[in-house]
């Protein structure tokens, strides 16, 4: 037993170096103007080229390890939120993309709007901006993969 | 013999090379996009990260067979890899063993098939059903194409198929429309870009993986890059064999340069090719390419008598 804890401890680094370098992403829109969607798409342009930081996006639930949120999440789209971060494999973190996703934004208290996204499911990373740039999604995805441990 | 199965041309220098050909091929690609690509150790971070991911599983889902198919995969690529020699080093060879390599490097297709029918879900099912109809389109023509050089030097055995290329020239030059075939027949039995018809993401998700994560992820994406390696040293062994043009160069380095060359090749038509629809591959290989085939098979058998 304690050889596998003195194993465990002695991987860990390597786990964690692994975790942050290999960071797979999943992009999912509950209920945006998809203005934060082009964004992103434009993150993943080989302009910005985020494969430099081995961000691959991935096109499977199963696959990820970072879902990215934009906008608030609308009553229709929280079921299917929640299923989608259910479907991710642990250890997984969640970047909300936007000011919609993070508070609600402009669609605050609409009656047919949650709110930001964090009703739904944790938040690690907010990355406000209406549109955000893609500097600052590339600057708030560097600032997670430094708190995972 | 051990040091021969496991480490060289065995199975730590083809773990070796699964690496290093997915940096080189990732990062080719980047280039010819205008980007810079990923660092040196990014297959090794992803390789270390996903078995540290939660193992998870649909309901219904037979677990035993599930964690099973991605070894068989793995394990027939690497009894596969055994017959094929690296700049003239083998580790078991006879009369008969390129038969073997085919139909073993067929058997990762049948499992990928399998793993779309186990999983529960559309788009695996969906994934596998077109990875079984492209298998049908691509691999008539790409046995066609290897079955040349056979012809050709009169022998089933690779060692001999490059012995035969030492006496007289490379098989790609006496044959090279095999030799294109080969290629085009090699990119279908990856499953890449030109033909990444049973895993295109915008259409299926990822095909028969979808349900996968973790360790079993991790075996399927390792297999396939050793797929790769074994498919690329086959083609380097049957169409870029020992010349006599190269006697006073090392073979190791010579090797190497070819199976990267041939990696360069796949990458290239990766980035400039769009995906072809399932029914524009289904024509391609039995109306263009299989004919093509058999024209070259007549004409090695004209020549080589």
């Amino acid at each position: 037993m304690n050889i596998e804890v003195a194993l465990r401890e002695l991987l860990h680094p390597i786990v964690r170096w692994a975790r942050r370098k290999s960071p797979w992403v999943l992009h999912y829109n509950s209920g945006g103007c998809n203005g934060c969607d082009i964004e992103i798409l434009d993150t993943l342009t080989p302009r910005y080229d985020v494969e430099r930081l081995g961000i691959l996006k991935e096109a499977s639930p199963r696959h990820a390890d970072i879902l990215l949120c934009t906008g608030p999440v609308t009553r229709q789209s929280r079921d299917r939120l929640r299923l989608i971060y259910d479907q991710m494999p642990e250890p997984k973190w969640v970047a909300a993309v936007g000011s919609c996703c993070c508070s609600g934004g402009v669609f605050q208290g609409a009656y047919n709007v949650l709110g930001g996204v964090d009703h739904v499911v944790p938040v690690d990373m907010y990355i406000p901006g209406c549109p955000c740039r893609p500097e600052a999604i590339i600057d708030g995805l560097a600032r997670l993969l430094e708190l995972i441990q | 013999m051990l040091f021969k199965l496991l480490i060289f041309p065995g199975f730590l220098f083809l773990l070796l090379c699964a690496f290093v050909f997915d940096w080189v091929d990732r990062r080719m690609l980047a280039r010819f996009q205008g980007r810079v690509g990923p660092p040196w150790y990014q297959p090794v971070a992803d390789f270390i990260k996903l078995p540290t991911k939660e193992d998870t599983l649909p309901q219904g889902v037979n677990a035993t067979v599930a964690a099973a198919l991605p070894m068989l995969a793995l394990a027939a690529v690497l009894t596969a890899s055994v017959y094929v020699p690296v700049a003239g080093v083998v580790s078991a060879s006879f009369e008969g063993d390129l038969i073997v390599v085919l139909f073993l490097l067929s058997l990762p297709a049948l499992t990928y098939f399998l793993a779309g029918w186990i999983s529960v879900g559309v788009y695996s099912i969906l994934g596998g059903h077109r990875s079984l109809l492209q298998y049908f389109s691509y691999e008539v023509p790409f046995l066609m194409a290897v079955a040349g050089p056979a012809v050709l030097s009169g022998s089933w055995s690779i060692a001999s198929i490059v012995a035969y290329q030492a006496q007289t020239t490379w098989g790609a030059v006496m044959q090279p429309l095999g030799f294109v075939l080969a290629v085009v027949g090699l990119i279908g039995k990856l499953k890449r870009d030109p033909l990444d018809i049973p895993k295109a993401k915008s259409e299926v998700v990822s095909g028969s993986l979808t349900e996968f994560s973790g360790r079993k992820l991790a075996l399927w994406r390792l297999s396939m890059n050793m797929q790769t390696v074994v498919g690329i040293f086959l083609l380097v062994n049957l169409f870029f064999g020992e010349s006599r043009f190269f006697d006073v160069l090392p073979a190791f380095p010579v090797f190497g340069l070819k199976a990267l060359s041939i990696l360069l090749l796949l990458a290239t038509a990766s980035a400039i090719y769009a995906r072809l629809r399932i029914d524009q591959l289904a024509d391609l290989g039995w109306r263009i390419l299989a004919p093509l085939a058999l024209l070259q098979i007549l004409a090695n058998v004209g020549i080589g008598g």
